[in-house]
Formats: structure tokens, C-alpha cells, sequence
């Protein structure tokens, strides 16, 4: 991505680089393994287990949910985009679906990988792992993809457990059994497919090397909230990817991680931020506009600095797994720690529609954030659907004014950067406004 | 009810009931469960077809299906649903706002898509009912997944004894359950009275007839239907024969006035694959030993929806083949086609449903491979959206007709 002159603006990490360079290269190492005649799978995020697995059976992993991020930020996406509308899917689904839908129409074709298609591109799979968590889009897009491409599609299932049922006695015990026997029956089937065993330690030892990962991954998030933040959303959007795609061996990613955490410590021990005057601290929600990431540049000149972000991105706030012996229980119970961990608060107070929403509350009260940039996406139900309340909460528990931006994920032209900054300029008064009602109102910044 | 020896003049009269009365409950959905709650019955709305209904009855708990109203404005659903959610749930969520559902005792919903989800959460966080159940329905029919329903039904099964007091026993639930399957039946012989040409009863009185029942008490819905059939198989007056016979397929339809202008233009709605239509009525539910085995393999294996993923079996060499797996998904479609002769399918979804928009060019795919012509019209669940569709409706009816 063009960072080049605009760094400036922000202070980016030098640790980030590699982290993103791990998830880029992703694609190019799944174009080799494909040419080596290796198993390639195109997977939704599926929080670990069913990566586990995958690396644990040698199937090199890609996401075609990061890759629809990719090409917005390198500007094929709307080829791909007009393809699937050409081809009848409505143009008010997911543009990360519609990308990879035009995209494997395009490859179908072609008989091979696009030409244009950023970063080496995504090769044929041989199976498409799918997640029964969140949204819809996260199995009918890949049950869809069946028009284009004769792998078969496997869905991972998922419990909801952020609401009240969820509290009943023992329904975390069988939640959480379901998890592990749904991975169960996902070994099977992809023992079947390839026509080889899993080798069960090394299961296990990616599995430990991933909760360690996120554990890491977690504390380096946990120095954002120094004064100022060392670590702008930008960085947190390049470095995500890594622990939230699984894009190489976890325990690689981790030691990135802890490179990064050495190198935001040394910068919160030295007071440097990750802008240069951190005159108002912020917490984005949800995905950003990937093509147009430069927008954040402009506000960093203008003392913004985003510290915090959605939680859904987020690894899981780290749980003590050393009584859980069982590989897959304790990979399950991560999992199910990232699904309900950050709904303790909700849970606590029976905000049940908010648990969704509850978390910013949260964030923005320990990461001191002086206003919140909303961004509803037009074609993600999941990542819009609560910013309302999320408005709403912030006003009301912690008069802290929201900044409503819409645009897509993909799609740029439901963006209008000059539009967003001017209401972003306009927005500073509030912020100023709401810092003294805060003040008066005994809140802590 | 008709019981005795009766002449030919009375079940007539009896009979002539059905389709009367439907249409009154289809305009005033409420009088009967509030004449109900008057009885000290309790009343509670479920939204979709994922919830349980056999267990509210077995408990002498009235099911009562919460519905949108495309003709009223959405006014407060503003604050809690985004623009860019299913229409149909914004307005589920502005007449709960509006407190035209206040008279429900409780609520019981399940993970029918993923807004739905919300719309549940929402529902229990803004309305407060007294009692409110979410069903985290999954969403294949891996073993695994069915083994989760059945834990999840047990849970339901929990707070439903705890909100009336009483036990949810085995003999209980077998009688619910018989009684719901015979409504299933009763629907299905509805649905064969539309297979002649002309069909017996049209599109648009048959949706009353399933709103109706989605308004009644299971007993009271199959004596209703009893009295529909028993008229429809004896009145002359019936739909006159038409050059289209029509499937309609997709997102809910909860008004007739999308039927009523298809049907107005030269069109017979023979057949539908819609939520308040044979999608909700057409499997039955299997009697096994612990009820809820046979409850939860229906709710989560044997309902046709979308929302449940199905994987085709692999070929020999472990891929998928594309018309397989089109069959796997839509086949009885194409039995519905030829048992009502169906000569046109129209396709249609609310706008901002991903669970429908994403089976479009797929399904088109399979009807146009089993020769079926076939229309997708998407719509934002409002009477103003009708003469476009109307326009595009006639021309397609050119074609096929
Ligand atoms: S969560 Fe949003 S961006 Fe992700 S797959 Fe679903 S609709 Fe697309
Ligand atoms: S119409 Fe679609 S989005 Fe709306 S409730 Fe039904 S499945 Fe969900």
C-alpha cells in the first residue's frame, strides 16, 4: 500500500512492515504451494480453529475477505465488482462478496489467475471454508462461488453466545462441545478430501503457538492506551491481519508481535506518539475505507489520532487455558473467549441488543477517546447494524459525540473524502465541546 | 364447530365461513388472541419459522406470528435499525415500537438470518417483554449442529417452564406435535385445490388463509382450513383460468399486493417457496421416542430455507459439481413446477436480504437448465415499489404466456 509520503502525518511502526509484508505474501506463497500441486483453501475468518487444522494438514491458507480489502486499496475492485453485478448478484450484498464473486467469474473465464489481480492474485482453490458466524454472507458468498469454481465448500459452525441464553447453566459447557465437535467433523471431512491424516501434535502445537500469538497481540493493543498512543489505527489495520487470517506460522507472527510490542514500549517509555501532536484521540468503528486510507493522513495533520478500534478485529481478551489439556477444547475455548469475552459488561447490565455495541463503551473509557468515527457500510449488515447504539451508548453513559462517515468497504464510490473532512473539521468543536462536559461531569478525561 | 348430522344447506353455510372469515382475520389480525388473553390464555409472538411452535402449544401457550405492515411508515424503527437492514424488519421493529404489539405476553425468536438475530436482541432490549427466548439456530445440518439444536431446545425448554409454571412433558409435546402436523396436512390438501386449471383457490386467498393461521391457535387454525377446503371444493366462482401459472419464490410476502397484482395482470399464483407459505407448512415433523429429536431434525434438516446451508455430495473425484449441487438445493422446486404446472417463476427479494440475493443467479441458473423461465424482482417492502414491478411483472408475463 502507498504509505511512502505521507508518513509524515503519521508516525507509522517500523515492526508493522513485516507484519503486513507476512499477510501479503500469503498469496504469493498459495500461487507457488497451487503450482507445486499443494491444497490451497480460500477461507473466511474463522477465529483459529479451522486455520489450525488447515496448517496443521498443510493446506496453504488465503482469505478473500483480505483480498477484497486488497484490491480497493490497488483499485481493481470495481472490475470485479461489475462483473458480479453483470452476472445477477444485487448489488447490495457484501462488496467483499462481490469482489471475490467477480473475481472468481473473471479466473473461470480466463483459465487462470487475472492478470490484473493485485499481489499475485488468488489461485484456484481446493476447498472453500466458510464460517456460520456473524453473517449471512460468510456462507451463502461461498455456497454462491459454486458458479464459478468445483471446490467444495465447508462450514464451520458457530454459537451466538453474546446474549442472556447464553448465561443459562450450562450452556457454555455445550456451546462450547459444539465447537470442538463441529472441528471434529471439519478434521473429517478434510482428511477425506486430501486423502491423509492430521498429524495430531503438530495440531497441538499450533494451536498453543496461536493462543500465545494472540496473547501478544493483545498487550501490544494494551500500550495504546498511553498518552500519547504510539499506535495509530492505520497500524493496528496493517497488523490485524496477521493474527486474524492466520496468514503464516503463528509462531512467526507471534514474535512479530513482540518485536512490535518492544518497539511501541520504547516509544510510550520516550512519550512519542504516533502523531505528532495528539490533540484528540479517537476509536474507529468498523472496517475502513480501504481505498481511501489516505484520509486518515489528513486528519493526523490535524493532531488526530485514532487508538483504538472495533473489537471485532481485536484478538480475545486472554483467558487461562493451562487446566484444558485437549487440543481443540482449548482452541475452542479461544474462540469462544473472542464470541463473549468482550461482552462481560453487557452481560452484566442485560444490555442484551447492545452486547454488540457494549464493548466501545468499554474501549472508549480506557483508551480516553474524545469522540468516535462511525462508519456504516452500506453493503455489511454485520458491521452496521449497531452503530446507532453505539452512538446512542457513548452519548448518554460517557458524552463522547460520534462522527458518522458513510462509505463501503469496496466500493469507492460511496466514500467522499472531501465530504468527510469537512464534517470531520466541523467535528473538532464537538469534541472540544464534549471534553468540558466530560470535565464537569467528573469523567476522567 | 360442525358436529352431528347435518344437511347439505348447513356445512354450506358452514363452509362459506372460511373464506369470509380468513379475510376478516387478515384485516384485523389481533381480535382473536385478545379475545383469548380476555380468557386468561397467554400469548406469544414469534418471529420467522425457526421457533418452536409445538412447544408454546403443548404449554397452552398461543402462538401468534409478528408480521410487518408494508403500508405503514417507518417512523421509530430509525433509532435502533439501520436503513440499510431488511425492510420487513424495520417495520417488525416499528410496530413493536409503536406498541402494536403490547399485547403480547412474551416473544420467542431464533437465528433465522443474521438481522433477525439483532432484531431479537433489540426486541427484548427496547419492548421489555416479560418473557423473551432467543434460539441460536445453526446454520447446516452437520451432526454436530443438529446435536446443538437439540441442546438449545432443551434450553427453550427451560425458560418456557419456568415463565408458565408448569412441566413440558413428553405426552404433551407428541399431542402438540400431532396437532401442528395435521395443520401441515391441512395445508398441503390447501395447496393440492391449486394444482387444477383454473386453480380452486387464488394466490392472493391463499395468503389470507396463511396469515390467518398465523394469527389463531393451531386447533383453531386447522378448523378454519377444514371450513376453506370444504368451501373452495364446492364454489363456482373460483379463479378463471389464466395463461400464467405462477411460483414465487424468496423473501416474505406478508400483504397480498404483490400477489394481487401479479394476479390482476394475467397471472394465477399456483405455487410459492415463501416463509408464510408452503416453506413454513410443507414438512412434517417425524414422531420419534424424545420429541425433541424429531423437533429439532424438522426445524433445522427438514425446513427449506436458504438460510440452511446444504453441501452437496462430492463426486468421485472429490469436487463439486455445479448442476449437482443446483439439484441438491432447489430440486423440489422443479417437483413443485411439474405437480402445478407452473409455467413461470418469479424471483423475488427485499432489498438488503443477503440470505435471498445470493441464491439469484444460482437459481436462475437451475430454472433456466429445467426450462423454466424465470424473473428476479427485488423490492423494498412498500406499496410504492408495486407499478414498477407491475411493469416489469406484465412484460415477463408476455413472454411466458
Ligand atoms: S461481515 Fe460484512 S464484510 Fe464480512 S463477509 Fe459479512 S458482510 Fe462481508
Ligand atoms: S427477508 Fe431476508 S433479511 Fe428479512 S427476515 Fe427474511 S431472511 Fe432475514
Amino acid at each position: 500500500m502507498a504509505d511512502g509520503e505521507k508518513k509524515r502525518a503519521i508516525n507509522r511502526l517500523k515492526t508493522m512492515y513485516p507484519l503486513r509484508a507476512l499477510v501479503d505474501g500469503m498469496y504469493e506463497r498459495a500461487v507457488e504451494a497451487s503450482k507445486e500441486g499443494k491444497p490451497v483453501a480460500w477461507c473466511m475468518v474463522n477465529w483459529w480453529g479451522g486455520d489450525a487444522v488447515l496448517r496443521a494438514m498443510e493446506v496453504a491458507a488465503i482469505y478473500p475477505e483480505d483480498y477484497g480489502a486488497v484490491c480497493a486499496a490497488f483499485g481493481t475492485a470495481p472490475t470485479y465488482l461489475a462483473q458480479s453485478d453483470s452476472d445477477g448478484f444485487p448489488s447490495h450484498m457484501c462488496g467483499y462478496a462481490r469482489n471475490c464473486l467477480g473475481y472468481a467469474a473473471r479466473m473461470k473465464d480466463l483459465g487462470e489467475i487475472p492478470p490484473e489481480a493485485p499481489m499475485g492474485g488468488m489461485p484456484k482453490p481446493t476447498l472453500l471454508l466458510s464460517s456460520g458466524y456473524f453473517c449471512d454472507t460468510r456462507y451463502k458468498w461461498f455456497q454462491a462461488l459454486g458458479r464459478y469454481l468445483d471446490a467444495p465448500v465447508w462450514v464451520l459452525e458457530m454459537p451466538h453466545p453474546g446474549v442472556k441464553e447464553s448465561r443459562m447453566e450450562g450452556v457454555r459447557e455445550h456451546n462450547i462441545k459444539f465447537l470442538v465437535e463441529e472441528l471434529r467433523e471439519f478434521i473429517a471431512f478434510l482428511e477425506n478430501l486430501l486423502g491423509k491424516k492430521m498429524d495430531r501434535d503438530r495440531l497441538a502445537e499450533i494451536i498453543d503457538d496461536t493462543i500465545e500469538m494472540n496473547r501478544v497481540w493483545h498487550e501490544v493493543n494494551e500500550l495504546r492506551k498511553a498518552r500519547p498512543c504510539p499506535m495509530h489505527s492505520r497500524d493496528f489495520w496493517s497488523s490485524m491481519p496477521a493474527s486474524l487470517y492466520m496468514a503464516a506460522d503463528p509462531k512467526v507472527t507471534a514474535d512479530l508481535y513482540r518485536q512490535m510490542y518492544d518497539e511501541a514500549k520504547s516509544m510510550v517509555d520516550n512519550h512519542i506518539g504516533a502523531v505528532e501532536e495528539e490533540k484528540y484521540r479517537l476509536a474507529f468503528a468498523e472496517l475502513p475505507p480501504w481505498h481511501s486510507l489516505g484520509f486518515f493522513n489528513q486528519l493526523a495533520e490535524r493532531g488526530w489520532n485514532f487508538v483504538i478500534e472495533s473489537w471485532a478485529y481485536h484478538p480475545p481478551k486472554p483467558i487461562d487455558l493451562s487446566k484444558v489439556s485437549d487440543p481443540l477444547e482449548r482452541v475452542a475455548n479461544l474462540t469462544y473467549q473472542y464470541f463473549s469475552g468482550y461482552f462481560e459488561d453487557a452481560f452484566n447490565t442485560g444490555d442484551w441488543w447492545g452486547y454488540f455495541a457494549h464493548p466501545y463503551l468499554e474501549f472508549v473509557r480506557e483508551y480516553q477517546c474524545d469522540g468516535i468515527m462511525l462508519h456504516p457500510l452500506l453493503t455489511c449488515r454485520t458491521a452496521t447494524n449497531h452503530l446507532m447504539v453505539v452512538q446512542d451508548q457513548l452519548m448518554t453513559k460517557l458524552k463522547v459525540p460520534s462522527l458518522i462517515i458513510e462509505g463501503d468497504i469496496v466500493d469507492l464510490n460511496l466514500f467522499d473524502p472531501a465530504d468527510a473532512l469537512r464534517k470531520a473539521e466541523t467535528f473538532e468543536e464537538t469534541m472540544s465541546h464534549y471534553q468540558k462536559v466530560r470535565k464537569e461531569a467528573g469523567l476522567a478525561w | 364447530m360442525v358436529t352431528g348430522k347435518i344437511n347439505h344447506t348447513e356445512i354450506l353455510s358452514v363452509a362459506e365461513a372460511g373464506l369470509s372469515k380468513t379475510k376478516q382475520i387478515y384485516q384485523d389480525r389481533t381480535r382473536r388472541v385478545k379475545e383469548l388473553k380476555a380468557e386468561g390464555k397467554k400469548v406469544i409472538g414469534y418471529l420467522d419459522i425457526y421457533p418452536v411452535l409445538e412447544m408454546l402449544t403443548a404449554l397452552d401457550l398461543v402462538p401468534y406470528r409478528i408480521l410487518g405492515d408494508m403500508r405503514e411508515p417507518i417512523t421509530k424503527a430509525d433509532t435502533c435499525l439501520p436503513t440499510v437492514v431488511c425492510p420487513f424488519l424495520r417495520s417488525v421493529m416499528d410496530l413493536g415500537l409503536k406498541g402494536k404489539y403490547n399485547f403480547l405476553d412474551g416473544v420467542v425468536m431464533a437465528h433465522g438470518c443474521e438481522v433477525s438475530e439483532k432484531t431479537a436482541h433489540i426486541w427484548r432490549t427496547y419492548l421489555n417483554p416479560s418473557y423473551a427466548h432467543f434460539i441460536d439456530t445453526p446454520h447446516t445440518t452437520h451432526a454436530a449442529a443438529q446435536r446443538q439444536h437439540k441442546e438449545l431446545l432443551k434450553d427453550f425448554k427451560r425458560t418456557l417452564e419456568s415463565f408458565t409454571g408448569k412441566e413440558l412433558s413428553i405426552e404433551k409435546l407428541k399431542e402438540a406435535i400431532k396437532i401442528h402436523n395435521e395443520q401441515r396436512a391441512l395445508v398441503r390438501e390447501l395447496y393440492d385445490l391449486k394444482k387444477p386449471d383454473p386453480p380452486l383457490i387464488s394466490g392472493v386467498e391463499t395468503l389470507q388463509v396463511m396469515v390467518a393461521l398465523a394469527s389463531l391457535p393451531v386447533a383453531e387454525g386447522n378448523e378454519l382450513l377444514r371450513q376453506v377446503i370444504s368451501e373452495v371444493k364446492q364454489r363456482k366462482d373460483g379463479p378463471a383460468k389464466k395463461p400464467a401459472r405462477l411460483l414465487v419464490w424468496g423473501s416474505i410476502i406478508d400483504d397480498i399486493a404483490l400477489i394481487d397484482m401479479m394476479e390482476s395482470i394475467g397471472a394465477d399464483v399456483v405455487m410459492d417457496d415463501t416463509v408464510l407459505g408452503s416453506r413454513a407448512y410443507f414438512s412434517p415433523v417425524a414422531l420419534t421416542a424424545d420429541p425433541l429429536d424429531g423437533l429439532a431434525h424438522r426445524y433445522l434438516v427438514e425446513l427449506k430455507s436458504p438460510r440452511t446451508f446444504r453441501e452437496t455430495v462430492l463426486s468421485e473425484t472429490k469436487r463439486k459439481d455445479y448442476m449437482t449441487d443446483l439439484e441438491n438445493r432447489f430440486g423440489y422446486l422443479k417437483d413443485y413446477a411439474r405437480e402445478w404446472k407452473v409455467n413461470g417463476v418469479i424471483l423475488q427479494a427485499l432489498r438488503y436480504c443477503d440470505i435471498h440475493g445470493y441464491e439469484v443467479p444460482g437459481l436462475k441458473d437451475y430454472l433456466a437448465s429445467i426450462g423454466l423461465p424465470s424473473i428476479y424482482l427485488e423490492h423494498d417492502y412498500s406499496e410504492a415499489a408495486l407499478a414498477q414491478l407491475r411493469t416489469r411483472v406484465q412484460a415477463f408475463l408476455e413472454v411466458i404466456s
